[in-house]
């Protein structure tokens, strides 16, 4: 086994690698940008190493600072998390070059899954359903007019390289062809450094259905059964649970073993998720193969029971599988619900700032992935992803009424998040009935923090400032200058006092 | 029981409260509205409301000039109204009818400018790509009219509100 990690990544994800190497008596190594000094995953690694500017580029894209940094630590593996480096086969090459051990899969498997042209190609000569889409990437706007003419549109832009969304576009006529392209490129440029993009037909309110696989280094793999991760926004997606609501144990079966099969046909080890579109006929197509741990792998664990970053850890050390598909079980329901510092009410347009209040939720069956604390400042270069809320319980509805639970107790306040409007999400009725495609934010959530109750709220926000601004004055505690009270108070002498967790 | 009385700004909209205690309980009024709650104190930042027979939990923290309110999962911030004579700031938007200036809606990076001094411009025409967090936002012009000034370069580093291009009416 490994005496130390190095995690090429930042936020919650590092926080959660860093967790696993604890309990498996390994260490640690953070490395950070110059942004993320102050960063949760910094605090909390045995050893933390600076790799450069803010920037992506020039920090955690950096594949000869991240080698440097574990050179000098001494660290002999490398944990990429998801994003990042996750799935840039040429970091995973160099990894292999330099002695050191890439958690994640060998690099020709990564090359062939990650290049999504090629890996459709892959898939459909072993006889795996694909969507019907371009079989090579281009450059030049005709042949992709050509392409879309024949696919019949809408058609979906998607980066080759691609992932999270990045570089997406759905295109409906002509003449939104060439700016998609070109927002596509670009996008998928900033976001992976290859700007190729190819043109898929877009499939009408699928359900998204991926399938958990591992894999060891001996050619063992096993799939851990779906995630349903159908609500989604900007292609992205927020919502996700196990077991989906729209596999019958039949299709589980048939899909589970596809699954299998599909990265069998690329030589693939360690980690892995195959993602399915699943059309309203319950036809499913092969999508793409996430060759890194998920943002959504807690329900996966929470339902089978596997810590998968320790299965990582495991299988990149050269351990064999420890259990058999037939050892492997789904038990209740989980669901998680990705918190961003995003405003719901604009869009979702990012919110950078200081997290000046958190209340993390806990209890029974809840777990909390978080990547910040109190008093930290969300930087503006990063993914805005701040925190992961899981929940578990025996059935769906039970666990639909823990996560409503949980979203209440999960307080952030100084910046924008998505914790209201996921509640709204997980109460609607829509979702409560499973019946949610990838077009449920659009279809029910075309605006939002308009709604009922929302004057009420307001009001109430006001009460309690006023209250505030009462029990101040006027309040038990009798403090020396406190007493002295207007018959009408400006605010300024009444709640200039108060400040962020204590009162002067 | 005297009345305080509060000018207070809410997700930027001016609100004329005023409140009293009436047997224990808070009465907050704005206008004709009258609301009527009793409060209990959980913590430092945490009250409690009894509201419609519910009882409703409410944090909240005060950080420099903002308060910042969260009700049922929802995010409020709340500050003082400004002193009447520091009404500054309007003026910048002033002949609304006439002119823009079109500012950034969040901190971020200038990726694209998809527009030169002296174009014409349609309403709702992509002015300027903002990247913030990874992801593309573009800014639109609400008006249609001509780019008189482009205070940006690709590249630069923007605040929340900074002015990134004026267009004037046509």
């Amino acid at each position: 086994m490994f005496g130390k990690i190095l995690i090429a990544n930042r936020g919650e994800i590092a926080v959660r690698v860093i967790k696993a190497c604890r309990e498996m008596g390994i260490g640690s190594v953070a490395v950070f940008s110059e942004a993320d000094a102050a960063s949760l995953h910094v605090r909390m690694a045995d050893e933390a190493v600076p790799i450069g500017p803010p920037p992506a580029a020039e920090s955690y894209l950096n594949m000869e600072r991240i080698l440097e940094a574990a050179r000098a630590t001494g660290a002999e593996a490398i944990h990429p998390g998801y994003g990042f480096l996750a799935e840039n086969a040429a970091f995973a090459r160099l990894c292999e070059e330099r002695g050191v051990v890439f958690i994640g899969p060998n690099s020709t498997a990564l090359e062939l899954v990650g290049d999504k042209v090629r890996a459709r190609q892959t898939m459909e000569k072993a006889g795996i359903p694909t969507v019907p889409g371009m079989t090579s990437v281009s450059t030049s706007l005709e042949e992709f007019r050509a392409a879309a003419r024949a696919l019949g549109y809408p058609v979906m832009v998607k980066a080759s390289a691609g992932g999270g969304g990045k570089g997406m576009r759905t295109v409906c006529d002509e003449t939104g062809l060439a700016p998609a392209l070109e927002a596509g490129m670009r996008e998928a440029k900033s976001a992976f450094g290859d700007d190729s993009v190819y043109l898929e037909k877009y499939i009408e309110e699928p359900r998204h259905v991926e399938f958990q696989i591992l894999a060891d280094n001996r050619g063992h793999t096993v799939h851990l059964f779906e995630r349903e991760c159908s609500i989604q926004r900007r292609h992205q997606k927020i919502v996700e649970e196990t077991p989906s609501p729209a596999l019958d144990p039949e299709l589980r079966v048939r899909m589970g073993e596809t699954a299998v099969r599909a990265v069998r046909a690329a030589g693939y080890n360690n980690a892995g998720t195959v993602e399915f579109l699943l059309d309203k006929d319950r036809r499913f197509y092969f999508l793409e193969v996430n060759a890194r741990l998920q943002v959504e792998h807690p329900v996966t664990e929470l339902t089978t029971g596997v810590d998968l970053v320790r299965q990582q850890i495991l299988i990149a050390s050269g351990a064999d599988l420890s259990f058999r598909q037939e050892d492997l079980l789904q038990r209740g329901h989980a669901i998680e619900c990705r918190i961003y510092a995003e405003d719901p009410k604009t869009n979702f347009l990012p919110s950078a700032g200081r997290i000046v209040l958190l209340r993390e939720p806990r209890g029974p069956g809840v777990r909390f992935d978080s990547g910040v604390y109190e008093g930290f400042e969300v930087p503006v270069f990063y993914d805005p992803i701040l925190a992961k809320l899981i929940v578990w319980a025996e059935d769906r509805e039970a666990a639909c009424r823990r996560m409503a639970a949980a979203l209440d107790e999960c307080v952030i306040l100084g910046i924008h998040t998505t914790v209201g409007f996921l509640k709204d999400v997980v109460g609607h009725p829509e979702f409560r009935a499973g019946r949610a495609t990838t077009s449920f934010i659009g279809k029910f959530f075309p605006s939002w923090g308009t709604g009922a109750g929302e004057e009420d709220r307001e009001r109430l926000a006001l009460a309690a400032v006023a209250y505030e601004a009462l029990t101040l004055t006027a309040g038990p505690t009798g403090l020396p200058g406190r007493s002295r009270r207007k018959d009408v108070a400006t605010p300024w002498t009444v709640l200039g006092r108060w400040r962020a967790g204590s009162r002067t | 029981m005297s009345v305080v009385e509060l000018d207070l700004i809410l997700e930027g909209a001016p609100r004329k409260i005023s409140v009293e205690t009436r047997d224990g309980d808070l009465v907050v009024r704005e206008g004709l509205h009258v609301l009527e709650t009793a409060v209990r104190r959980i913590s430092e930042n945490e009250l409690r409301l009894r509201f419609g027979g519910r009882s409703v939990r409410v944090h909240l923290v005060r950080s420099g000039e903002r308060i910042y309110v969260s009700v049922d999962g929802r995010e409020f911030v709340v500050s003082e109204s400004p002193p009447e004579t520091g009404r500054r700031g309007q003026g910048d938007e002033k002949n609304a009818e006439t002119s823009l200036r079109v500012r950034s809606p969040m901190p971020g990076k200038v990726t694209k400018i998809a527009v030169v001094e002296g174009e014409g411009v349609r309403k709702n025409q992509t002015l300027v790509i903002v990247e913030a967090m990874k992801m593309e936002n573009e800014i639109k012009t609400a008006i249609d009219g001509v780019v008189t000034k482009i205070h940006v370069a690709v590249g630069d580093l923007v605040d929340s509100q900074k002015p990134l291009i004026e267009v004037e009416k046509t």
